[in-house]
């Protein structure tokens, strides 16, 4: 039954390689949850949580995490309005999929609210390789803006480079830099704007390793940091500093599996506190950090 | 016949509005404060909601957004008029949900839990007509209007508490607001006060005569002698034109000056606003592009006189309006009580 959902999980992402990998990991669970033969809703969300375990087992990302949680979440709620079963499961069927509908307009939403801080002529400074990022780029280009843009090369996957070439295909004028030229470059830099893995409770984020170095080196030039990120990304920690964001999000699934001393490794992602952050955009409207708790306890409580 | 009349003469006052906002810009027109632009704008609003033709919620909100469009484009600058535009169109949805006798008025917002919990298209056309809407709406909006004539006593009641004997207090230009906070408290403190002239248009000098009316100690120093004054001062208290949705301000020229020197001296900075004033916008990347008026005394020189500032977020300690004080990270919460988010953008 597990290699039946990983199977189902890496074919979603196969498919459709644009489509962020929390909306892949929902899709498989409402998947699931159509094939499940519980006779409870306890049973169901126990089988649930053992499925989302199972994908983060897989692709140990913070949005899959994220995707997962929430899909718990959404079962709980809608289960205590219908107490029976099988009229419950039809309702979470349905809003399984109209919610899949609406978080898969969310990076246009997003777009459409980013867009606008970009102005003519700006040169923007962006890390790693983010979908949210270039479809809100792809956005402003096909406003016919002129900008420039830094990417940063990102090791050790290169990912920057992937970014580049995705740009370049836009025509934008791209330029591929060292990690460690953040700084040196940054003084000819206008808006610095990054997507995010997870959006913490803070407010803060946790993105590819390198964005922390990128955001305390903006404040220090002074110049705005924008992230980009959809809603279903946000998630329930509240890290204080580097040490405290859990190493199962820190680390690719398959090293947590083999390795034995995690202190050699090093780690794919950091964390960025809300302070160095200037605003958010996300498709629920342009927040400030602050405002970031504010939704995740609407939700949660 | 009285149904043409009060048409006309709505679409005549409606023009004469318009046409004084855009005088009023120019610099040729009266020279109006926010809190009258406020006022009128939504004694004009409460007019068309009496007058103009419309049999639901959704043809009035059109209207009133068609109207509120042309108002804007007349006056950029004032951005009170969007304000009003945007609080009457709120106090229409809920109005029109109270009818509908939906409880959920919370609910008109986006939020996580909204998208988990939706069991639909949530889309409210408002096409639904009530008889009971319009009185509802005026009577709203009459609530409105007494909330706007209060705001100044409102900010100037919570003067004791912030200004103490012996304090020196900064300021900059001339606010009514920020005068009236200050002959509040004159009344039972003494202190000093030191005005920023505010060059070019000096309303400095005029709020420094009407101080000194009051009975306040008051000094006039020029704009460059912000910083050198700033380490004897105890508080900076400023009124601005606008506060944005970021907790950011745009304020008359020479307040970012005045807030870099409040905090390398580690000066608190007040900011008295009314909730008028708060404006769904956000500071974009402007180049200050918005801000400027030219102005060409010679041929071979331009001069730019930037009219506005932006005041970043962090440099602003405390905001204090007609429902309390607020910290700037707090005001994202304020807009959404006020505003709903589709009328952000009218």
């Amino acid at each position: 039954r597990e290699k039946q959902l990983v199977e189902y999980f890496r074919a979603q992402m196969r498919k459709d390689p644009d489509m962020a990998s929390a909306v892949a990991a929902i899709r498989t669970l409402l998947e699931f949850l159509k094939r499940d033969k519980g006779e409870t809703i306890l049973g169901l969300r126990e089988s649930l949580k053992w499925a989302t375990d199972c994908l983060t087992g897989e692709d140990s990302s913070v949005a899959v995490s994220s995707g997962g949680e929430l899909f718990l979440r959404f079962i709980s709620l809608t289960s205590l309005e219908h107490q029976d079963l099988s009229r419950c499961k039809k309702v979470m069927e349905e809003r399984g999929e109209l919610f899949l509908e609406k978080i898969s307009m969310s990076r246009t939403k997003v777009a459409k609210l980013c867009h606008t801080f970009i102005k003519d002529g700006a040169k923007i400074l962006t890390h790693s390789y983010s979908r949210v990022v270039l479809r809100v780029l792809e956005k402003a280009a096909a406003e016919k803006k002129r900008f420039s843009v830094y990417v940063t090369e990102s090791q050790p996957d290169s990912a920057g480079r992937q970014m580049a070439e995705a740009l370049r295909k836009l025509n934008v004028p791209v330029t591929v830099v060292l990690d460690a030229a953040v700084g040196y470059v940054l003084e000819k830099v206008d808006l610095v704007i990054v997507g995010a893995e997870g959006v913490v409770e803070s407010g803060g984020i946790i993105n590819k390793i390198g964005t922390y170095q990128m955001a305390v080196c903006s404040k220090a030039h002074n110049k705005p940091f924008y992230v980009v990120a959809e809603s279903f990304k946000f998630v329930r920690l509240y890290p204080l500093n580097q040490q405290d964001v859990p190493d199962k999000f820190k680390y690719k699934a398959d090293t947590l599996k083999t390795v034995q001393n995690l202190s050699e490794e090093h780690p794919m992602i950091d964390y960025t506190p809300p302070s160095l952050i200037t605003l958010l955009f996300t498709d629920l409207g342009v927040l400030t950090p602050s405002a970031v708790s504010d939704e995740l306890i609407k939700l949660y409580l | 016949m009285p149904g043409p009349d009060k048409e006309t003469d709505l679409t005549e006052r409606i023009e004469a509005f318009l046409f004084d906002l855009n005088r009023g810009g120019s610099g040729a027109g009266p020279l109006r404060g926010s809190a009258e632009t406020a006022r009128e704008t939504t004694a004009l609003l409460r007019r068309i909601t009496a007058q103009a033709r419309w049999s639901s919620a959704g043809d009035l909100m059109e209207i009133i957004r068609n109207e509120g469009r042309r108002m804007t484009a007349a006056q950029p600058s004032e951005t009170t008029v969007g304000n009003m535009i945007r609080r009457v169109l709120k106090i229409i949805r809920e109005e029109y949900a109270r009818s509908r006798g939906s409880s959920e008025e919370a609910d008109q917002q986006e939020s996580l839990h909204k998208l988990l919990t939706s069991g639909g298209v949530s889309d409210e056309n408002f096409r639904q007509p009530f008889a009971a809407l319009k009185p509802n709406v005026i009577e709203a909006i009459n609530e409105l209007l007494t909330e706007l004539e209060g705001t100044t006593d409102n900010i100037a009641m919570q003067a004791l508490e912030h200004i103490h004997s012996n304090e020196v207090i900064m300021t900059i230009g001339r606010s009514r607001t920020v005068e009236a906070f200050l002959k509040d408290a004159a009344r039972k403190r003494k202190f000093h006060v030191i005005v920023a002239e505010c060059a070019p248009f000096c309303q400095g000098h005029e709020m420094a005569t009407s101080l000194s009316k009051a009975g306040i100690e008051t000094t006039v120093i020029t704009d460059a002698a912000i910083f050198a004054v700033m380490s004897r001062v105890n508080k900076v208290i400023i009124g601005t034109q606008t506060v944005l949705a970021n907790g950011g301000l745009r304020a008359v020229n020479g307040t970012h000056t005045l807030a870099l020197a409040a905090k390398h001296h580690s000066t608190p900075l007040i900011v008295c606003a009314p909730m008028f004033k708060l404006s769904p916008q956000v500071r974009r990347l402007s180049f200050l592009s918005d801000f400027y008026r030219y102005c060409e005394i010679l041929s071979k020189v331009n001069v730019h006189c930037p009219v506005f500032d932006y005041v970043p977020p962090e440099l602003i300690t405390l905001f204090i309006s007609n429902i309390g004080g607020h910290a700037p990270s707090y005001i994202y919460r304020l807009m959404s009580e006020l505003y709903h988010p589709e009328d952000h953008e009218l």
